[in-house]
């Protein structure tokens, strides 16, 4: 499940001997590892009960996982009484993720060695503005990092990523009125007087791209393209292995590619935009008898559980998305295409007829075209991208050669070492923190 | 008393009617607190209840607990009126009312106050069983609390409103009314608590909030009943409602929500000349519309 640095821990069930005494060894390690990854940090009289494993149990564990490097424990006390306090053990530095939607905030607070150690998910109103919400960021990010027994000063960068191009010069949403909002606020600046940490902001499918490219679906692929499909419609291009923000930061801005001249004017200004087809308002538009404004995960809950109606809107969208993909899939060319946000959690129901769109109207070449697969990360793709974009830069800005060389670690960024692709398992989607039990 | 599984979630219908309370009056003595209040709750939509202190929402809502028995109007569960005249009444019902102070017995651990009143086992208590349903439900809902073995004195003010909020799904309710859920809460204590809702409406029950935070209500409300001094102020759906709209309407600043009201009457009884003025007015916003 989880690895430690260097070595990896065999999954849950090892299928060579199960019902063994090291399988269920193994198994009672990943289930400590996955309560401490749920809550943050517990004493051990706390995982015991968590986990339902007997105290002795749990001590030996602890001890042996403390000294093959993936635990930490340190002394407390509870209730009065001596406790032992077990953490994930994390590299020097901190690094901050955040990804503010349409409609919620996710943040994410993770080591240098891309570990998450706590994660949070806030629904947020239609509309948000940026001043109450970055307020409100700070406070989850100072009790996130008490959570784990730190402060902000341990904290090297924080990555942001937004629902709306940003201007690589200025760092300012590039164009107006897609996040009503955040229009005309210096993100990074109002965030850094808070924190007084260095904070880079991000379009949130560059981040989504970032985080599928170095830990998720698109792994090792070069030429990939990440395809957000959530409230609005986004993309992010990974080419020659590095994300590309064209000259004004709205390069993958596929929502807004005008499908049909004589469309519903869009929110961004223009008519027939993707997004009027297939955004989160265009979709609910689609169930007009029903009495309750309709969600994005509502669409995906009824399709899941055989509605008619919503698969056939979701394999509209699908229908839709291929099309514009085909005409992105001829520009840039990518190699495979990923998609992700909340529509994609309807998998195949989404996949099957945006492949078949794409297939027809993108030119054939001899290799075939882009292979279409849904994200590995879920709905955190763009936190977890956020994270990446953030150890990055802060690698660059901190400069300080002991820090840098402790928290590369023995692999050079952009390759992904067995750490991270040993813990990709643990963030798929079912065992996600906020999204466990009732998602599927 | 069963805890839900997988199943009934998906089979759970969604956006019917569940509970419907027309024309609810209700005074104390000389005080009229209620006046001619009209409340649809629909099943796997939240309603946010807001208004002013002192603009009924908690006597409303003491109305469908039972606490308070109604002086006029008629509330429709289902197709069959009903009268709700006790709490027992309203458990009855289906109706799963979590009070601001919680009402849990601090010196109890998890386990006892969620099946309080209801112990499992019969000569003895099955402490195994309802330890084993209590993690099925804080798991279900994605409830971080660290054990289930612990007083409820020793977690945190999030962590009791989901301990709060468990204890109300024991029941199999239809309807969970949440009185200010999110007050006294820290930032992620209040998203702990955000989330727990968006669960609750997946399930598809019906959810009455009672909220003073408008971004709260406005990030996890369906739907947004306005009160104003005891009376209907206007109801709006959060899709289309900005947040200045609500605050006139919540405390009055603009007459619109009253005048649109009694616009919606006249339009009822035919009157085309009043129609006719109304419709330029409406007419644009609507093509704007993407």
């Amino acid at each position: 499940m989880v690895a430690s640095s260097g070595t990896i821990v065999a999954p849950v069930s090892s299928p060579r001997n199960p019902g063994s005494q090291s399988s269920l060894r193994e198994a009672n390690r990943a289930r400590i590892v996955d309560a401490i990854t749920h809550h943050g940090a517990l004493t051990q009289v706390e995982l015991a009960a968590v986990t339902g494993l007997s105290p002795a149990t749990v001590s030996n564990i602890v001890k042996e996982q403390a000294a093959a490097g993936v635990l930490a424990t340190t002394p407390t006390s509870r209730s009065g009484r001596r406790a032992v306090r077990v953490t994930l053990a994390r590299e020097m530095g901190l690094v901050v993720g955040l990804h503010v939607s349409n409609r919620q905030l996710r943040v994410a607070l993770a080591d240098a060695g891309h570990q998450v150690l706590v994660e949070r998910m806030l629904p947020l109103a239609r509309d948000h503005r940026a001043d109450s919400e970055l307020d409100r960021v700070v406070l989850l990010i100072q009790d996130m990092a008490e959570s784990v027994g730190t402060g902000l000063d341990e904290v090297l960068a924080v990555g942001v990523g937004l629902a709306a191009p940003i201007d690589p010069g200025t760092g300012l949403i590039a164009t107006r009125g897609l996040m009503r909002g955040w229009d005309g606020v210096p993100v990074a600046d109002e965030l850094e007087t808070r924190l007084r940490r260095p904070v880079f902001v991000d379009n949130e499918a560059n981040l989504g791209a970032l985080g599928e490219y170095r830990m998720g679906a698109a792994q090792g692929v070069r030429q990939a393209a990440y395809l957000r499909v959530s409230h609005g419609v986004g993309a992010g291009l990974i080419i020659d292995g590095r994300v590309y923000r064209g000259g004004s930061g709205k390069a993958g801005e596929i929502g807004h590619l005008t499908l049909d001249e004589q469309g519903q004017v869009c929110r961004c200004g223009n008519r027939g935009c993707l997004e009027t087809l297939v955004g989160a308002a265009a979709l609910a538009a689609k169930f007009p008898g029903s009495h309750t404004q309709v969600k994005l995960r509502d669409i995906v809950l009824r399709a899941n559980a055989g509605d008619a109606a919503a698969r056939r809107v979701i394999a509209d969208a699908g229908r839709h998305l291929g099309v514009a993909l085909a005409g992105l899939s001829n520009l840039v060319d990518p190699h495979r295409i990923v998609v992700g946000g909340e529509l994609a959690e309807a998998d195949e129901m989404l996949l099957s007829p945006l492949r078949h769109a794409l297939e027809r109207s993108t030119l054939a070449t001899a290799s075939g075209v882009p292979d279409v697969v849904k994200g590995e990360l879920g709905e955190r793709a763009e936190v977890l991208g956020a994270v990446l974009y953030a150890i990055d830069l802060a690698h660059i800005t901190a400069g300080r050669p002991s820090d840098a060389a402790r928290t590369t670690g023995p692999y050079p960024m952009g390759i992904a070492g067995p750490r991270i692709s040993g813990i990709v398992p643990d963030l798929a989607p079912e065992n996600a923190p906020d999204r466990g039990g009732l998602a599927s | 008393m069963t805890v839900l599984n997988q199943d009934q979630v998906r089979s759970a219908p969604t956006g019917e009617l569940v509970l419907s309370m027309r024309g609810i009056d209700k005074n104390f003595g000389a005080v009229q607190a209620l006046t001619a209040i009209d409340l649809d709750i629909y099943s796997g939509e939240v309603v946010a209840l807001v208004g002013d202190n002192g603009a009924g929402k908690s006597t409303l809502i003491k109305i469908l607990a039972g606490v308070h028995p109604k002086d006029g109007g008629t509330i429709t569960y289902g197709d069959r009126p009903v009268s709700i005249n006790n709490p027992a009444e309203s458990n009855e019902l289906g109706i799963a009312t979590v009070y601001q102070d919680l009402a849990l017995c601090d010196n109890l651990d998890v386990v006892a106050n969620l099946f309080l009143g209801h112990e499992l086992g019969r000569a003895t208590i099955d402490e195994v069983e309802m330890e084993k349903r209590s993690w099925d439900l804080l798991r279900q809902l994605s409830a971080r609390i660290p054990s289930v073995r612990i007083p409820v004195a020793s977690l945190s003010g999030g962590q009791r409103q989901t301990v709060a909020i468990a204890r109300s799904l024991i029941g199999d309710p239809r309807i969970v009314i949440l009185d200010e859920p999110t007050a006294a809460l820290g930032v992620a204590q209040t998203a702990e608590v955000l989330n727990l809702i968006e669960r609750l409406r997946e399930r598809g029950l019906a959810v009455v909030l009672i909220s003073h935070n408008m971004a709260d209500v406005q990030a996890v409300a369906d739907r947004i009943v306005v009160l104003r001094l005891g009376r209907n102020n206007g109801e709006f759906t959060v899709a289309e409602v900005t947040y200045e709209d609500i605050i006139a309407a919540i405390t009055g600043a603009t007459d619109n929500a009253v005048t649109r009201r009694a616009q919606a009457r006249v339009d009822a009884a035919g009157d085309a000349a009043v129609a006719a003025g109304a419709s330029p007015d409406a007419a644009p916003p609507e093509e704007d519309r993407p």
